[in-house]
């Protein structure tokens, strides 16, 4: 699995790079201003795939750990280790482009509205995540408990959307949802460039850090060989 | 059955060993209640400001509280090797796991009873009418609350910084709990309708199903030596 990702990593990286770079034109240049918020909607083409990724990155998370509970592969456990890490700076970048859409359209840096205090909640949860790594020395027991952490969290982030939800809520609805689209095709092109851009940024830094958590782990291997050759 | 005998003994076993030492609720009923003091002297309270601060005050309180009795709760079983013990013993982890539930339950609940009327004698509520309700509260966000702290407080006990690790990762997960909690507090002390607020016990229901069922499948691999 690792060589696969070192062959083909650097078409997604490229890939990538060609997505959002289109997209960055469209969005920045040829697309119309919106009516209501004006030059200002373009940082939704930034502030959308920010919040799409790190929610599809939770996603790989959730499954990684479940698929290492069953299986109990340690590079399954990489990459969901990897998953959690990249999609944690989605996270933020979603958290901070929101946060600076939302004070010239709402007037406020912050609410305390569902999606934000959903996204918040996932970040803390992220964070907790890979603190919880860094503080176990055992490798077989890090993977698992950081596995039912992420589980725990995957089934808790709905519950934590709905109570929220209730308690206030401000955010737009959705633009690009199963009920339809409430979005001109104009803007949703860059969008959706932008989108599959990010994807493929998200896939590609995913697979260099769980080749670089991959290689660590080698090193920590190797090391301890060395010393039991030297000693023994 | 088999099972149901694990729980009693575990339940049984905590409950003998804190009677005996009466560590663990003694520094919980403590801690709040200079929790509660610390809360009086930063908001100066009117009557209104009370009734308005109070259910998230008593939560706020709960919540600290609940982090102290539920790391006390494995941290107990490093002493001797009782962790590796339960590892090692053939008793099955979801029983052990009901078993640390229900005395984590029972040792918050004995706080939270203790508390609650020392909430009323300082701030002046008016709950004679609503008590049954406030119980019934206490016990549903209790519940939700120590079905997810038991299983981290058996993840935290064993790695590095637990006492920092377990709020961390608690908190965030129980924020549902937290608000549910607070939002039907506030409606049974308002004396409001019961529709009015009836959707958050709802959540708290949900919410502790949800995670007592999912601990329990989880405690299996926190536990396996």
């Amino acid at each position: 699995m690792i060589k696969q990702m070192r062959r083909y990593e650097s078409w997604f990286g490229a890939g990538a790079g060609i997505c959002i770079i289109i997209g960055l034109y469209m969005g920045l240049v040829t697309s119309p201003p919106d009516y209501y918020q004006g030059e200002v909607v373009r940082i939704m083409y930034v502030h959308v795939p920010f919040a799409n990724v790190s929610l599809l990155g939770y996603t790989v998370l959730f499954a990684g750990s479940l698929w290492y509970l069953w299986k109990g592969n340690p590079i399954v456990d990489n990459m969901s280790h990897a998953a959690a890490g990249v999609s944690a700076f989605f996270t933020a970048g979603a958290l901070a482009t929101g946060s600076i859409w939302a004070k010239p359209t709402w007037n406020v840096w912050w609410t305390w509205d569902a999606r934000l205090v959903s996204f918040t909640i996932l970040l803390l949860i992220l964070i907790g995540y890979l603190m919880l790594r860094t503080f176990i020395e055992d490798k077989d027991k890090e993977a698992r408990f950081a596995a039912i952490l992420a589980i725990m969290g995957f089934v808790d982030l709905p519950i934590v959307y709905f109570s929220v939800e209730w308690w206030r809520t401000l955010h737009q609805p959705l633009s690009v949802s199963p009920r339809g689209l409430s979005i001109s095709g104009e803007m949703l092109i860059p969008l959706i460039m932008m989108a599959v851009g990010f994807y493929l940024l998200f896939l590609y830094m995913a697979m260099v850090r769980t080749q670089m958590l991959y290689l660590e782990q080698l090193r920590e291997a190797k090391k301890g060989r060395l010393l039991s050759q030297a000693y023994l | 059955m088999k099972f149901f005998r694990v729980i009693r003994w575990i339940a049984w076993k905590d409950l003998a060993s804190e009677i005996r030492s009466r560590e663990n609720i003694s520094s919980m009923f403590f801690f709040a209640f200079i929790v509660i003091m610390i809360f009086s002297f930063s908001f100066s309270m009117d009557l209104q400001a009370a009734k308005d601060l109070m259910p998230g005050i008593i939560w706020v309180a709960f919540g600290f509280t609940g982090i102290i009795g539920l790391g006390k709760s494995f941290w107990v079983e490093l002493q001797n090797d009782c962790l590796e013990n339960l590892q090692i013993s053939p008793a099955p982890k979801g029983a052990i796991y009901l078993g640390k539930l229900i005395s984590n339950l029972i040792f918050i609940l004995i706080v939270e009873l203790v508390l609650f009327p020392m909430f009323v004698i300082f701030f002046n509520l008016d709950v004679l009418d609503k008590v049954h309700l406030v119980l019934l509260i206490f016990l549903l966000g209790t519940l939700g609350f120590a079905a997810v702290g038991t299983l981290f407080s058996a993840m935290t006990v064993q790695v590095r910084a637990r006492e920092v690790m377990l709020p961390i990762l608690l908190l965030p997960m129980v924020v549902p709990v937290m608000i549910g909690a607070v939002e039907a507090t506030r409606g049974a002390l308002n004396g409001d309708p019961w529709v009015l607020y009836r959707h958050w016990l709802e959540l708290l229901i949900v919410f502790d199903i949800v995670f007592t069922v999912v601990s329990f499948w989880a405690f299996e691999w926190i536990l396996e030596s």
